[in-house]
């Protein structure tokens, strides 16, 4: 086989972990897949990479950005190199993952009924009661189940070293699912045969677990219980995902103006009358759903919601008040609630956090504050936050003054060097920065977590954001069965 | 089905439904507007039933075959441009994905890429416009062919056929209206070659030639058009299908107050067609007996507003 140069010029950065690469050779789960792309060559690379995006546009995989009065559609960049995970690895993620969510289910059981977690000084209570998203609404309120997290997303990265980190849980409204599923569809397209040669699990049982769990969620035990998709309309970012998962589970994609509720029950409407709702995968986050209980401008949401779901009447997916779990903040004692509640050691490491609110944390931060990310305590998405080694003195000032503002809702963390894995771009094979968000699913039944989840890149040179409102990228993420 | 879905899919259906029109109509206009020779042409009639233009912003291109098809093809500030029909149409299938084909969605999405792209103004302004019309045709062609063999005949399905033939009614009523400039038929004095292209636009010429064999005669288009059951074009036809599609709301037992309300008034103007003929319309005046149709058919579409698709 003739020597391509896509491999010999790949140079990963310095004092980072590559994916593919090590000590200059391929890893073993990468050695296959590269050998096609190197038969492949740069020229049917070019073309592949424009039939994706072709594929993309077409089948309406787009977010729109309105400006100016105009939609314009855009495509969330898709890269041709998959990110492979070996089987072994993956079951110690998926324990581990598995094992974090049971304990964050404890911990909002607890925390929302006898709250023994605050009671024994594991967690300072104040760090509850600050948080911005812990619902009074949700006290002493017997959630179905016991399951408050139906659906987590949890972002792993992996530092220089090779070990994998839990960067956040996110247990309110995880999206990026339908990329999952999607990219993988564009695979099948793209590169006929590459994945039953290279033994890649299937991730098409996602909709169906999901479908399973919602409908055994149903108040009513009745055997055909309607199951709702609450979306915040055709305007919202995450739209795509809200019709994907709809169309894929067979359930009615609602808007909040197409619910209303009745003697503590909700129905949608119909051409045929009024129809009674028993399960509702809401999109909407906690502050829209009510107006009646939280924010009263809503338009999102519906009139008399809570109290139905306080009555029984209706189940709720994810439960509201989860945000009190994965704050930032509390995130910190994820690790000490994983020994109170299950008394085991955990499996995935945090990475270590500074408590802004602690004035000795808030001292060793603020003077080694340029190799420290500080974030906002309740914010995702990458909004809010400084990268201490790129922001400029003047930036750092400002941020600190904000700091002192509300040290409660700030933390930071030491610059975790992201691991990179090759992406095809402009021609070239180039090492880019990526993250992992596996997709959990607990149900009546039990953990269960398809093998994959939402690889996202962050496309510009030596950036350690990946996130796609900052312009991030996503890959095909397969797991190898062996 | 949800109120929201069924008003998207009657709307998608009407918004489709009324491009494939303009665009049809365009076409045989653009024809015969290049074999004027008697500088009697003028797009003007076609300006007033498809567009909110003024009379004088009318005259100044109604003698100018490019400026008229940009501004009924692509300008994006008519709001009855293919451009912006086609936009509200998939806007329209966006919010009901769920509820459409997956064929179907993509077909309405490459039309909507498909008239973004440069191409489509290039051509109107400097290249062919008969083949720009006919690609877009084909676009609406095939939205037919992909929604007939792959959406599934349930309720989504009827209200799509009902909002199609609702659309169609009230298109060929106002073209044949406002093609005899609003006269009464028996002053109609119309030359054979504008009562031909009549024909050509809504798709009846060669069934009226099988049809009547004696040349071309105002009355006997007047019969086809808006009375022949056969032609699918026909005012009687649409008002029949819609009719029937409606029909199978019947067992929808728990609105069937609405159900009556709305069928009462489909089968009102279905019988007033179908116990029409030339003669009576000519006693009633041509002018007077189309207005009567139209007015029907917008009122159905308010009542279907209002029995079935309000959510609000």
């Amino acid at each position: 086989m003739p020597i391509n140069d896509l491999l010999q010029k790949y140079v990963p950065d310095a004092n980072t972990w590559d994916e593919m690469y090590e000590n200059n050779s391929v890893r073993n789960q990468y050695s296959d897949v590269m050998d096609f792309f190197q038969q492949l060559g740069t020229e049917e690379l070019n073309k592949k990479e424009e039939q994706a995006k072709r594929l993309f546009m077409s089948q309406g995989i787009t977010f729109t950005v309105y400006s100016s009065g105009e939609g314009i559609e855009k495509i969330f960049p898709f890269d041709l190199i998959p990110r492979i995970i070996t089987a072994s690895e993956w079951a110690f993620i998926e324990s581990g993952i598995k094992q974090r969510l049971q304990a964050l289910n404890l911990f909002l059981k607890d925390v929302y009924n006898e709250q023994f977690i605050i009671k024994d000084g594991v967690v300072p209570i104040d760090m509850v009661y600050s948080c911005p998203h812990f619902l009074r609404e949700m006290i002493r309120f017997p959630v179905p189940y016991d399951i408050y997290v139906h659906i987590a997303g949890i972002d792993l990265i992996r530092d220089h070293d090779g070990s994998i980190y839990i960067l956040e849980d996110n247990l309110r409204t995880p999206s990026g699912v339908s990329y999952m599923l999607e990219n993988r569809e564009i695979t099948k397209r793209l590169f006929p045969d590459l994945l039953p040669n290279n033994g890649v699990q299937s991730v098409l049982d996602y909709p169906d677990i999901l479908h399973k769990n919602l409908v055994l969620l149903s108040p009513r035990k009745i055997s055909n219980p309607t199951i709702v998709l609450l979306t915040p309309g055709i305007y919202n970012s995450a739209y795509f995902e809200h019709t994907t998962l709809a169309r894929l589970m067979g359930v009615e994609l609602v808007e909040g103006r197409d619910l209303v509720v009745d003697n503590h029950k909700v129905y949608m409407k119909t051409t045929n009358g009024l129809q009674q709702v028993d399960v509702i995968y809401r999109r909407v986050d906690d502050e829209f759903i009510d107006p009646l209980v939280f924010n009263k401008n809503s338009m999102l949401g519906v009139a008399g919601i809570m109290s139905a779901y306080r009555k029984g009447n209706v189940a709720l997916v994810n439960a509201p008040g989860n945000g009190v779990s994965d704050d930032k903040a509390i995130y910190t004692f994820v690790p000490a609630m994983i020994k109170y509640y299950l008394n085991q050691e955990p499996i995935l490491k945090n990475v270590p956090t500074y408590q802004l609110s602690n004035p000795d944390e808030k001292q060793y931060v603020f003077s080694n504050i340029e190799r420290m990310v500080v974030k906002k305590t309740n914010e995702s998405g990458g909004y809010g936050m400084l990268m201490g080694h790129t922001a400029t003195e003047e930036e750092r000032i400002k941020y600190m003054a904000e700091i002192q503002k509300d040290p409660r809702q700030f933390i930071a963390q030491p610059i975790i060097n992201l691991s990179s894995a090759p992406c095809y771009m402009n021609g070239k094979l180039q090492p880019r920065r990526v993250d992992l968000r596996p997709f959990a699913l607990c149900g009546p039944q039990g953990i269960q977590i398809v093998p994959g989840g939402l690889t996202r890149v962050a496309l510009r040179e030596g950036s350690l954001v990946v996130n796609s409102s900052q312009g991030g990228g996503s890959k095909d993420t397969w797991v190898l069965a062996e | 089905m949800l109120s929201r879905v069924a008003d998207s899919l009657y709307w998608m259906s009407r918004y489709m439904e009324r491009s494939d029109g303009i665009l049809r109509m365009l076409k045989i206009n653009y024809a015969s507007s290049q074999e004027d020779l008697t500088d009697e042409f003028s797009w003007k009639p076609v300006l007033k039933i498809f567009t909110y233009m003024t009379e004088e912003e009318a005259d100044g291109i109604a003698l100018h075959s490019r400026k008229v098809l940009q501004h009924m093809v692509t300008n994006r500030e008519n709001q009855n441009s293919v451009y912006n029909v086609v936009t509200m149409a998939r806007e329209n299938a966006r919010s009901v994905q769920d509820h459409i084909s997956k064929e179907l969605w993509q077909c309405l999405n490459e039309f909507y890429h498909l008239m973004r792209e440069g191409w489509v103004e290039e051509a109107l302004e400097n290249g062919d416009p008969v083949n720009v019309l006919d690609v877009l045709i084909k676009q609406c062609l095939l939205y037919y062919g992909t929604a007939d063999i792959t959406m599934a005949r349930g309720e989504g399905n009827i209200f799509m056929n009902i909002g199609k033939l609702l659309e169609r009614g009230i298109q060929t009523a106002t073209i044949v209206d406002t093609k005899f400039s609003r006269q009464n038929i028996q002053e109609i004095t119309a030359e054979p070659a504008d009562l031909r292209y009549l024909l050509l636009s809504l798709s009846g010429y060669s069934l009226y030639l099988r049809t009547f064999r004696s040349g071309f005669e105002a009355r006997n288009v007047v019969d086809l058009v808006v009375l022949n059951k056969q032609f699918p074009r026909s005012v009687s036809y649409s008002v029949h299908k819609m009719q029937f599609n409606f029909e199978r709301f019947y067992t929808q037992r728990a609105n069937i107050d609405s159900y009556n309300t709305v069928s009462f008034m489909m089968g009102r103007i279905k019988s007033k067609v179908q116990y029409s003929t030339a003669e009576t319309i000519i006693q009633q005046g041509l002018h007077s007996y189309l207005q009567e149709v139209i007015t029907s058919l917008n009122e159905i579409g308010v009542a279907l507003e209002k029995h079935y698709f309000a959510y609000f």
